[in-house]
């Protein structure tokens, strides 16, 4: 094994087995589309510090096996009446897709949920009005493979007065999962979402999740994305958003688990007085490697973005963040701010971050601020005066400093299931400081 | 009750203290006054166990303990209080959430169970309510965003919540207009009791109008240099203190 790159014989076999169908023409183009670019390297600008070298091993391994493991998928797959903790604590719509596929049980229940004007259909039935981007190698691989996923479409003027949880589970063990969410917001709609991320597998697994979203004027869309992988799991997520006239697009991302999280958010603003607000928390410990690569296009003006990352660090783990704002020539009355504030408890993490402002206009205000620290040593000596166990005093400061993303939280049904996540995640990096 | 025997502390390489005596008993309100410089605040530093300085030589004991030998929090939950001179300030983490936890903190030691809710916001109410303070202060994060006068009243609400055996306060009357020095007091005089010993360093004599001490013990160079009732806080106000290290015995 340890090719540097995908093996193109195995990829080109496994698409000529995968069956026949509207997809197949999409999986052709986009076999062209990946064989030009492949995965990217560390030699790319914005791979610098992420080196895809083990998920490419994955991917090979199960190209190759892709025959055996077919088949056991879908013995997987009749495995539906299992329970998620996030699904019951959770107040929403959940559709579960799991190893790449969506639930046909799930599928059918939220299909009812909603009122008329919120149509959701399964990929493997139909493309109908859905488009499929490929336009960077990982979201190409993903459509070479493409075999499910969901469109989501959200009628001119409906609200949804309860958010659509989708549930990602991989309990492959071994194994390649790409899934593709589309979601087309009508003009003045409102919809929310709550994605969650989850395996079970101890083994080699590797997912490459694609998100495309279009908001058509006026509409809103918050969406949350909660990661609580396994700490076994190599995982790509590509969010990309076009922002019509007036749009709101919320986005708040909590990485938790995962040995390698890679996550971009592309934003391209396209309509004037749009809004874009981009937050993220990491929390990373033991040998892990999270990089949050966000970038906003403005492309007209007057819009605001603001992209606010938080980061708090133990063990060896090594953090990334790459925050980019372009505004382009002619996009005046920009309004786009960067904020990167990290904790380091251990002298051996690593945060790499890196705020960038490309700027072609003449009206606009960018900032953007960085922090890297240790924990306030004066708070902390003053909470044990009161007596406090230092231990004790660490979370308390830990927690606080996590609780500034909790609060630009925009969808409330998640935030005590995410608060408890925060609590226990922060108890796993604080132990692993004082073991 | 704190017997302090020839107490020597550094930070850096700068010696601060240099031989410090000091004995407090119950019931007993001390003033240390002296000039800046003089070690008062690293005094009390130290006695709250602050690692930044270094304990050279000699001794201090709390209540038959040996008080350099314990942590902090260890020495906070024995009954020790330091009111700050600059209060920390710690957003995101709740003030009533800090003294919840810091009452419990010290019941906890003392085998007592947590404090119930309801009692405790009777008891915080009470408090706040002495200090003229609203009680819209317990959402707030810790001291953030704070005036200077709202500080040292919080630092005072801790003191009453946590009813320390000995409560030293580091200069409480810094920046404090008139009404905040009369809230301040009224709080602390609200706290002497007969088993409770109370120290205040302070620069000024203006406090002590208030908190009447029962000694007043002039610090300089690290050292007490004269010790004396009310009178001599009135007699340093008067001449200054280029008055004691005139009259300091070699």
């Amino acid at each position: 094994m340890n090719a540097t790159s995908v093996r193109k014989d195995l990829l080109e076999a496994v698409v000529q087995a995968l069956p026949p169908g509207e997809l197949s023409a999409i999986r052709s183009a986009a076999l062209s589309r990946f064989s030009s670019s492949g995965f990217p390297t560390t030699r790319d600008e914005d791979w610098r510090y992420t080196n895809l070298a083990r998920a490419v091993d994955v991917t090979n391994e199960w190209l190759a096996g892709f025959a055996q493991q077919s088949s056991k998928d879908e013995n997987a797959s009749d495995n539906t009446d299992e329970q998620f903790a996030i699904t019951s604590q959770v107040d929403a719509n959940w559709l579960v897709i799991r190893n790449g596929v969506v639930e046909g049980e799930s599928f059918a229940r939220v299909g009812n949920a909603y009122e008329r004007g919120i149509e959701i259909s399964r990929l493997v039935d139909g493309l109908q009005s859905a488009s499929i981007a490929m336009t960077d190698g990982l979201s190409a691989f993903n459509a070479t493979l493409l075999q499910d996923g969901l469109h989501i479409r959200i009628s001119k003027n409906i609200s949804a007065d309860k958010p659509l949880g989708i549930l990602f589970v991989s309990d492959m063990n071994s194994g390649l999962s790409q899934e593709r969410v589309i979601i087309d917001a009508g003009e003045n709609s409102r919809f929310s979402v709550i994605s969650c991320c989850i395996s079970s597998g101890a083994g080699k697994e590797f997912s490459n999740s694609v998100m495309q979203i279009s908001l058509a004027a006026g509409a809103r869309l918050d969406l949350v994305q909660i990661q609580q992988r396994d700490p076994t799991h190599l995982g790509i997520s590509r969010i990309s958003a076009q922002l019509q006239r007036d749009t709101i697009f919320n986005h708040s991302a909590f990485d938790f688990g995962s040995a390698l999280a890679r996550n971009d958010v592309v934003i391209d603003i396209v309509g004037p007085g749009a809004s874009a607000n981009v937050n993220g928390l990491y929390l990373a410990t033991d040998e892990q490697h999270i990089d949050n690569h966000v970038h906003v296009i403005h492309g007209v003006g007057p819009a605001t973005s603001s992209q606010d990352y938080r980061g708090i660090l133990s063990g060896r783990s090594r953090c990334v963040f790459n925050g980019k704002a372009v505004v382009l020539a002619g996009a005046d009355g920009t309004d786009a701010n960067q904020s990167n504030h990290n904790l380091l408890l251990s002298e051996k993490a690593e945060i790499d971050t890196k705020p960038e402002l490309e700027i072609y206009a003449d009206d606009v205000k960018c900032a953007h601020g960085v922090t890297v620290g240790q924990l306030d040593e004066a708070a902390l000596f003053y909470m044990r005066t009161r007596g406090l166990a230092e231990d004790d005093a660490k979370r308390l400061l830990t927690r606080a400093f996590a609780s500034g993303m909790l609060s630009a939280l925009t969808i409330d049904e998640c935030h005590d299931y995410i608060s408890d996540a925060i609590d226990q995640r922060l108890d796993e990096l604080i132990s692993e400081e004082i073991r | 009750m704190l017997k302090i025997k020839n107490l020597q502390a550094s930070v850096g390489d700068i010696k601060i203290l240099n031989g410090l005596d000091l004995e407090v008993n119950a019931g007993e309100v001390h003033a240390i006054m002296g000039p800046n410089g003089s070690g008062k605040s690293t005094l009390a530093q130290v006695i709250a166990g602050n690692d930044s300085y270094v304990v050279n030589g000699g001794s201090v004991e709390f209540m038959g303990k040996d008080l350099l030998e314990l942590e902090p929090e260890e020495r906070a939950r024995e009954g020790i209080f330091l009111g700050f001179q600059y209060p920390v300030e710690i957003p995101g983490v709740n003030n009533a959430y800090l003294l919840k936890a810091a009452v419990n903190a010290k019941r906890k030691h003392q085998g007592l169970e947590e404090i119930d809710a309801f009692e405790f916001l009777k008891m915080a109410r009470e408090k706040m309510a002495i200090l003229d303070m609203d009680p819209s202060f317990l959402k707030r994060g810790v001291n953030e965003g704070f005036s200077g006068g709202e500080k040292k009243r919080n630092e005072i609400l801790q003191m009453a919540m946590l009813e320390p055996r000995l409560a030293i306060l580091d200069e409480t009357d810094s920046g404090l207009d008139i009404d905040a020095m009369k809230a301040v007091s009224k709080g602390i005089n609200a706290l002497r009791d007969p088993q409770r010993a109370i120290v205040l360093v302070t620069h000024y004599q203006r406090l002590l109008d208030y908190v009447e001490p029962d000694f007043v013990h002039v610090l300089s160079a690290g050292k007490i240099v004269r010790s004396g009732d009310k009178s001599l806080a009135l007699q340093l106000e008067e001449k200054g203190y280029e008055w004691i290290r005139e009259a300091a015995p070699a």
